[in-house]
């Protein structure tokens, strides 16, 4: 067993070519993270990352990926988490997990159409999934498209969408037969942002904090009779349940993730930095034992998260383990947000420029943990997958298989 | 990175598993829990003789010469049947405080015969007043003529049954110094009686006027403080790899049976209380496994945080693997409690292998006094 990437004096060498390439690039930025100016600098970073291939860097060449190893794309995502970034540095989150699943499923034309903008960071993609009466219940979208010519028509609502910086493009999935059998009736399309019909409109959740790390809000979006190419519909017309178990696939988490434990330290350095009220806190039982608390949940969340990138990446079989890896981290940043406000006390709750010099984080992350139990599939939606996954009161041949997530 | 066992490792797991097969069904073992012994010395012999027990020893005193992952590879398949007996004690946990602690004629005599089957070597560290740490040892050694004379009780000493050789933690000297005595069972004075209660080997161990000589102290010398707790936390993840092992069997039973119990008119694994069950049994198993594993990868490959990793695989798991088997019973409702079922003998086991070598509560005080200080990001590149 390794649980460390090996790497070649080429793969050392690409990694000192890359951090002093990023020494270079990261923005300096200042204040809130999330304000309109930062934000146009971390866009500036995914273009200048994509222009190299070193956004999607092992998506295929001929489509504007990098066509580099997985070593590589290790030695990336790595020094990108030095910074504290993830690839890309935004929210994107149509680029990535459709950008999957149109490899998958795309034909070549579209492919050739329009993966490049994605994988050079040229554009920004929201996913589209949820609507207000399919939240769990994907399938029972009632945003319909209907085919015209050669264009479908669609009218709907999506809610929870995205991020406060607008996108380009919407990856979405729609009903494409309102007669048809269920799975059996849906299509997924790649919408351009700008197409007559659209209404953008925000939505703001717990975690909007006004100012500081995590600031952002949702939106809600309208399509009143917004025509679409019919060529940008993806994996064949009502083949859209298929398509999903791709996309789904990775946003269960199976794509898994190489990162550093950042919060066990941030929180002990922040305990270390407050005030004292007599013996410091680092020195009484009761917080060491809280501080080992925190490393066993973030130190068994990395490993969920490491397993699952290694067996994805060299294409092991999977069953439950991306469910698993995303239900455990909604739970386990929720036990974590907890310990953090008892070992912290009330300053885990600030974003006060006076009390707080952290810049909100750990308010931001209080309020995450609570936001993110659902996106991406609720956490008790993760437990029904795996339940199907590990074939729990189903017959061997009941058991249902991961979805596909390579070409 | 590459997460899988290794092609050796694959085939020893397969080795293991039909030797279990063949020679230690379930059946057998819910028996050996009746027994006196509460283990089969049949199986202990063919252990040995397989080389399996020296797996860990290093080939110059008879051993395999394996690394930690391959012996916890092999126990974990142990730990799959319920296989009792002081394999890890003896060929695992006293092993490695005979290479860690012992002379160069220490390690020579010992471990060969460790390896074979011929020693079988427990440690006896704790006391009535309960603790894996040198601080949990009180019980003095005087000095008379050259040898030493042991007076005192150790208590839940693990696999002391059947031991031929009991490694005894005393404070000698006027200093108190720690030191490891290597008392031959069958010495007058020495009696072992297993405990009875809800224990699985755990022995109470008495030493009435046991004279040894001064010759059976492990080392030179020196202080023994820090190797008996090097010994003790590379032997720790191989222990847990056990409770892996019995979690994982805990895991499958549980599938089996929500697939086979109907109820209602359908498989009780239908119902999603019974289905959360299963997860949160599957979920304590795979953080046991996967923190026990980076635990004994950080050690067979030299990389630091050990320590850190030892402490938190041990505490992870030995709370996974109650929590595994709990979930399971509740899965199996009635039938799990069954004596002749099977589970209740990993219900056992993960009561007592909780407190083997250190609780969670111990591990995390470890843990902490680490991490207080403890660097988590080694850069790659340097």
């Amino acid at each position: 067993m390794d649980f460390e990437p090996a790497y070649t004096p080429e793969q050392r060498a690409f990694r000192a070519e890359v951090r002093a390439w990023l020494e270079d690039h990261v923005p300096h930025v200042e204040g809130d993270q999330d304000s309109d100016e930062n934000y146009a600098k971390y866009r500036q970073l995914g273009r200048d990352l994509g222009a190299r291939g070193w956004l999607r860097p092992t998506a295929p060449l001929e489509y504007g990926g990098g066509g580099l190893s997985v070593d590589h794309a290790i030695v990336l995502a790595e020094e990108m988490d030095r910074h504290d970034l993830t690839s890309p540095p935004y929210y994107d989150s149509g680029g990535s997990l459709g950008g999957a699943s149109i490899l998958v499923w795309g034909s070549e034309e579209q492919k050739r159409r329009l993966l490049p903008p994605i994988f050079r960071g040229e554009t920004v993609t929201w996913q589209l999934l949820t609507g207000p009466e399919a939240g769990s219940d994907l399938a029972s979208t009632q945003t319909d498209a209907v085919r015209d010519g050669d264009e479908y028509v669609i009218n709907g609502t999506k809610v929870f969408i995205g991020g406060s910086h607008g996108a380009d493009s919407f990856w979405t999935i729609c009903r494409t037969d309102r007669e048809g059998a269920r799975h059996q009736n849906v299509s997924w399309f790649m919408i351009p942002s700008d197409l007559p019909g659209i209404t953008v409109e925000r939505m703001y959740l717990l975690s909007d904090g006004r100012e500081g790390i995590g600031r952002g809000y949702k939106n809600t979006i309208y399509f009143d009779n917004v025509r679409v190419p019919a060529e940008n519909l993806v994996g064949g017309e009502n083949n859209g349940w298929r398509v999903a178990s791709t996309h789904l696939e990775l946003e269960h988490g199976s794509g898994g993730r190489i990162a550093r434990n950042v919060w066990f330290e941030r929180t002990r350095d922040r305990l270390r930095s407050l005030p004292a009220n007599g013996a410091h806190p680092l020195e009484d039982a009761e917080t060491r034992g809280l501080l080992a608390d925190l490393f066993m949940e973030t130190e068994v969340q990395r490993l969920f998260e490491l397993r699952n990138f290694w067996m994805n990446r060299t294409h092991q079989d999977m069953s439950y383990e991306g469910p698993q890896a995303s239900y455990y981290r909604k739970m386990s940043g929720l036990r974590a947000s907890q310990i953090m406000l008892e070992l912290l006390g009330p300053y885990a709750q600030l974003n006060d420029a006076e009390f707080d010099p952290t810049g909100g984080r750990f308010d931001s992350y209080l309020r995450n943990a609570i936001v993110s139990l659902h996106p991406g599939g609720t956490a008790d939606i993760q437990k029904v997958i795996m339940a199907r996954r590990i074939g729990i009161g189903r017959g061997e041949s009941e058991r249902e298989r991961a979805g596909r997530t390579v070409e | 990175m590459d997460l899988s066992l290794s092609e050796e490792q694959q085939l020893l797991k397969q080795g293991v598993e039909d030797f279990i097969a063949r020679e230690a069904p379930l059946e057998a073992v819910i028996e050996l829990a009746d027994s006196e012994l509460g283990y089969s010395p049949e199986h202990y012999a063919r252990v040995a003789e397989l080389g399996w027990l020296g797996a860990a020893i290093p080939e110059q005193y008879g051993g395999a010469g394996l690394g930690l992952t391959d012996a916890a590879v092999l126990f974990e398949a142990f730990g799959y049947a319920a296989l009792p007996g002081p394999f890890i004690s003896s060929g695992v946990v006293s092993a490695l405080i005979v290479e860690e602690a012992g002379s160069e004629e220490q390690r020579a005599e010992l471990l060969p015969r460790i390896a074979i089957g011929q020693a079988i070597a427990v440690l006896a560290l704790t006391e009535p007043g309960y603790g894996w740490g040198p601080e949990g040892v009180h019980m003095r050694a005087a000095s008379r003529n050259g040898d030493y004379v042991l007076d005192g009780v150790k208590l839940f000493v693990h696999d002391a049954i059947g031991a031929t050789h009991l490694i005894t933690p005393v404070r000698t000297g006027d200093d108190g110094a720690l030191s490891l005595l290597v008392v031959d069972a069958s010495a007058p004075g020495v009696s072992v009686r297993r405990l009875a209660g809800f224990t699985g080997s755990e022995c109470v161990v008495r030493f009435e006027n046991v004279r040894v000589p001064a010759s059976a102290a492990l080392g030179e010398g020196g202080a023994v403080d820090e190797a008996l707790d090097r010994a003790l936390t590379k032997a720790a993840p191989v222990l847990s790899a056990y409770q892996v092992g019995g979690g994982q069997a805990a895991f499958e039973m549980a599938v089996d049976y929500s697939r086979e119990r109907r109820q209602f008119g359908q498989p009780i694994g239908r119902f999603q209380h019974v289905q959360n069950h299963i997860i949160q049994l599957v979920n304590h198993v795979d953080a046991s496994r996967w923190t026990t594993y980076e635990a004994l990868w950080r050690h067979d490959s030299g990389k630091p945080g050990f320590e850190v990793a030892s402490h938190l695989a041990k505490a992870v798991t030995s709370e996974g693997f109650v929590h595994a088997v709990n979930y399971s019973h509740e899965v199996h409702a009635g039938v799990g409690v069954m004596h002749e079922y099977g589970l209740t003998l990993f219900t056992t086991l993960s009561r007592s292998l909780y407190h083997q070598l250190g609780s969670p509560r111990y591990h995390r005080r470890r843990l902490a006094d680490l991490l207080v200080d403890h660097d988590l990001g080694p850069d790659p590149l340097d």
